[in-house]
């Protein structure tokens, strides 16, 4: 049997997480530094496995349930695995050093890693479910203790939707299970040759909209994400909406695109003008947001709505962008929060009105904006940043299946433009106040966790391969639809190359 | 600090008129006391003079290169060197310090501070000729110096005969004689003054303003240097004894003539000779406060101003743009530049106000902005001088017992303080310590 390798993926946070614990009291920094160090050594080691991929892990558990150590990591799995490896190193290096009950705070950062590693390496439906569970508990949790003013109700809030979440998924999988005339099972590989009435497939579908679309989340089940975003604290939010977030994302593609092709592919159509309502709600919400975390989080709801209509449309070029999408909003959206999280930690909000004159070079915070700038950019989707070849292949991937809904889309990408020049204007420009502005500068250690997310985002901009070279085989094999309009010498090329072995 | 109601309940007898209800009754109060709209404090008094100091290197400076562009470089029409003084200029006598002057304010040396002169030669940088200096803008910024006598020129009409007198045709004549003897070997450049006399006139008419603020700050630049050495010496007990300081040093300079004379191939022509009377006070320091101090105009910066929606002034006289009023962040976003003068200050700070800036704020990173409110404060303090000398000079005594007396001086007070009432003005700003 060969070494279970990925097991470490999954043992070091719960060992980090069980290390800070058992740290002692009192020196914040230090257990920062343990948190961090873990977290980084899941990043390095997932690294290793893209260079040297390690042989699928299948341990028996509990298989009177169906429930298997069953894990893996492909063209999907790995970059997400990427994702939420650095982004968990991320934020809690842009924890503040004097946090408070960092044994506690970042122990729940760890276990969150835990959970969102669990559910992308899993290949066991089961498993998947667990994993996707166990999220739940600490983010809940580092919501309802370090939140903001009114982190009660945000905690309450995102309980609700992440259980009703997780029950509506746990319903989808057992039926997927149970249902399957050719035998009961969870692994990934039976689900994929399931075979299901189109009436099953039909009501587990819905269940597995239901449960990744509160995740995701998209209108109309996005209730819990503004004010969740609004109240966590900056590391927090940084992986609720850089990682957590595309659990939704990654489950609808691997499990609804996957397991359910034609149920899919019937419902297509309305699961595009989903996302085609969800990127213009959110859009058009940004704009209207005085408060840059809520703004943030409609801006990140529209953004999903793109997400969605690439998956709809299910083409080769257009999962591809979902793909590279998940990625590259991961990037921007951690880095969003990260510079926010600045501009709150100095300034102590983060008032859109009560907030001007940030770049003044001497007592503002012109770094800070310059990379927040940066990542408006980015999310606006201006060539040369990380979320434009993601965006280019998501239009051009559904435009052939749903016109409508793609140029819908396409003007709702536009409207990022707008909110971003105008909380730039107003946040960046105008006069600093002299009665406010008493915060000392950020210093490089503050400055890092974004400093690197933004040389990431521009690196991704540069070189698109990053974002779309992991995942071309795999979304080829999932895609359910052809690209009609496309040559299939030219574009096509595009999507073939991948920087994964297989 | 000494509040004037305090004053007031100190005093055996009652006092003779009721308190004002002015919004600023606090400050008219402190100024009928004899005290500045700046509060007394140690350290308001340790900030004011060493941005005196710091302010009157550059300005050392500014005079000096004000009177050559004025008198010597004139009408040039490519003036790229008009920020190289001549040697003459950079050792002209200061005709308040040193020996040899009549009235010597500084008892310094009559020729270019030995700090500017250092500075000169160095820079932030390194030893280099100065053309390398100047084109890596490591230098003085006469920018500064130009755009206050632009202001000057542009507000015009502030009290004072100087600016009728520019209107006049004995002006005219002189300044014609003066053109065409400067360009008496440039026929194309007379071509053109036939063709567009007025806008010669109109640039003669800018240098003229530079000669008065040459004039101006050749008085300045000694009062500032004494106050520092006196500061030193632990003369000054409090911000009043350094704004009566002040008082004293316009009185006793007030008479000092204004003029504007050009050297042409060795010739004198007086455009403005010193026999039309005009004088220190009320032809350059009443003006140049009002232009510079109040008005100026707004700059472009990251703050738009739009004419059409009423967001400047219709009146000149309206303007608030000033030191009095500027937003001291470099944004450009009001006042005379302010980036230029508070970067030309920070090379000379003393080494008391060094160390006060690192000990607030962000310290050495934004000692910039901290020496520009420092620089504000001072010139609270300088308008503070400036209006109990017109008091001095128009009303009554501060102790004067004739209870009318006494009114008028309060409506006078109460008017100057109405023009504080906008709410860009910072007066209300300096009364906090820690506004920095």
């Amino acid at each position: 049997m060969a070494p279970p390798l990925l097991l470490l993926l999954l043992a070091l946070p719960l060992a980090g997480a069980l290390l800070v614990f058992a740290l002692p009291q009192g020196d914040a920094t230090r257990v920062r530094t343990a948190a961090a160090l873990t977290a980084g050594a899941q990043l390095l080691f997932t690294l290793l496995c893209w260079r040297l991929p390690p042989a699928d892990l299948h341990l028996a558990w509990v298989p009177k349930l169906g429930l298997e150590l069953e894990l893996g990591l492909d063209g999907l799995s790995l970059p997400l695995q990427l994702l939420v490896a650095l982004l968990s190193t991320m934020a809690i290096l842009a924890a503040p050093a004097n946090q408070s009950r960092p044994r506690l705070f970042f122990a729940l950062l760890l276990a969150t890693n835990l959970g969102v590693s669990g559910a992308f390496l899993a290949r066991n439906a089961l498993l998947f479910v667990l994993a996707f569970e166990l999220v739940l508990i600490p983010t809940t949790l580092l919501v309802a203790i370090w939140g903001g003013e009114r982190r009660a109700g945000a905690a309450i809030r995102f309980l609700v939707y992440g259980s009703v979440s997780g029950l509506s998924l746990l319903a989808a999988v057992l039926a997927l299970g149970w249902f399957n005339a050719n035998g009961f099972g969870f692994g990934f590989d039976q689900l994929a040759a399931a075979d299901l009435s189109p009436t099953a497939q039909g009501w587990i579908l819905a269940l597995l909209l239901l449960g990744f679309g509160l995740k995701l989340p998209i209108v109309p089940l996005h209730g819990w994400q503004p004010f969740t975003y609004a109240q966590a604290p900056t590391p927090v939010v940084m992986l609720l909406g850089g990682a957590v977030s595309k659990l939704g994302a990654y489950g609808l593609l691997r499990f609804a695109v996957g397991f359910l092709p034609d149920a899919w592919a019937a419902w297509s159509p309305w699961i595009a003008i989903a996302g085609a309502v969800s990127a213009v709600y959110g859009a058009l919400n940004a704009i209207a947001q005085s408060d840059i975390r809520r703004l943030m989080a409609y801006s990140s709801l529209g953004h999903m709505g793109l997400l969605v209509l690439a998956l709809a449309a299910a083409t080769p070029m257009s999962l591809q962008g979902a793909v590279a999408q998940i990625l590259a909003h991961g990037l921007i959206v951690a880095l969003l929060f990260a510079c926010v999280g600045l501009i709150e930690r100095k300034t102590g909000t983060t008032a859109i009105p009560e907030l001007s004159g940030l770049l003044n070079p001497l007592r503002g915070l012109p770094f800070t904006l310059g990379m927040l700038l940066l990542a408006l950019m980015a999310a606006a989707g201006i060539p040369g940043l990380a979320a434009f070849p993601a965006e280019l292949l998501v239009f051009e991937g559904s435009w052939t299946v749903f016109p409508k809904a793609t140029l819908v889309s396409l003007i709702a990408s536009g409207f990022t433009a707008v909110y971003a020049v105008r909380l730039f204007n107003r946040v960046g420009f105008g006069r600093l106040d002299n009665g406010r502005a008493h915060w000392p500068a950020t210093g490089w250690s503050e400055r890092a966790p974004a400093l690197v997310l933004t040389l990431l985002v521009i690196a991704a901009g540069l070189w698109p391969t990053a974002l779309t070279g992991w995942s071309g085989s795999a979304t080829a094999a999932l895609a359910l639809r052809s690209q009609p309009l496309l040559s299939p010498s030219a574009p096509t090329v595009a999507i073939v190359p991948e920087l994964l072995p297989s | 600090m000494t509040t004037p109601i305090a004053a007031v309940a100190n005093c055996p007898s009652a006092p003779l008129i009721p308190p004002s209800q002015h919004p600023w009754a606090e400050v008219i109060h402190r100024l009928e006391a004899g005290g500045s709209m700046l509060p007394d404090t140690p350290e308001n008094l340790m900030q004011i003079i060493g941005i005196y100091k710091a302010y009157a290197v550059p300005m050392d400076f500014y005079w000096r290169d004000l009177l050559y562009i004025a008198e010597q470089v004139f009408l040039d029409p490519l003036p790229a060197f008009k920020y190289f003084p001549s040697q003459e200029y950079l050792e002209r006598p200061n005709a308040y310090a040193g020996e040899q002057s009549k009235l010597r304010l500084w008892r310094g040396g009559e020729q270019a501070h030995p700090e500017l002169l250092a500075f000169m030669a160095r820079g932030e940088t390194t030893a280099m000729p100065k053309l390398l200096h100047h084109l890596w803008h490591d230098r003085i910024n006469m920018e500064f110096a130009e755009a206050c006598a632009q202001a000057m020129l542009w507000h015009q009409a502030m009290g004072g005969r100087f600016n009728d007198y520019l209107e006049s045709e004995a002006y005219r004549a002189n300044a014609d004689r003066a053109i065409k003897a400067y360009f008496r070997r440039n026929p194309l450049m007379l071509g053109l003054y036939q063709a567009f006399p007025e806008m010669f006139l109109e640039k003669v008419k800018q240098l003229s303003y530079y000669a008065n603020l040459g004039l101006f700050w050749e008085v300045m630049a000694p009062v500032f240097f004494e106050m520092s050495d006196i500061y030193d010496e632990g003369g000054f007990q409090g911000v009043p004894d350094a704004m009566n300081f002040l008082v004293k040093g316009i009185f006793a300079v007030a008479g000092r003539p204004i003029y504007h004379h050009v050297f042409i191939d060795g010739e004198c022509i007086e455009i403005i000779p010193k026999a039309e009377g005009f004088t220190w006070l009320y032809e350059a320091a009443l003006p140049y406060v009002e232009a510079v101090f109040y008005r100026t105009s707004p700059f472009r910066g990251t703050k738009s101003y739009n004419a059409q929606a009423g967001q400047v002034p219709s009146h000149q006289a309206d303007f608030h743009y000033g030191i009095l009023y500027a937003d001291v962040y470099p944004v450009g976003s009001a006042g005379i530049p302010p980036t230029l003068l508070m970067q030309d200050m920070v090379h000379f700070l003393p080494p008391y106000l060094k160390e006060l800036y690192k000990q607030h704020r962000r310290g050495e990173q934004d000692q910039l902005i901290q020496l520009g409110i420092t620089f504000q404060r001072s010139m609270y303090n300088v308008t503070s001088a400036v209006i109990q000398a017109l008091r001095a000079a128009l009303l009554y005594p501060l102790d004067d017992t004739d209870p009318e007396h006494l009114l008028a001086n309060r409506r006078f007070f109460e008017g100057q303080m109405d023009r504080f009432l906008r709410p860009e003005a910072r007066l209300g700003a300096i009364q906090n310590q820690d506004y920095r």
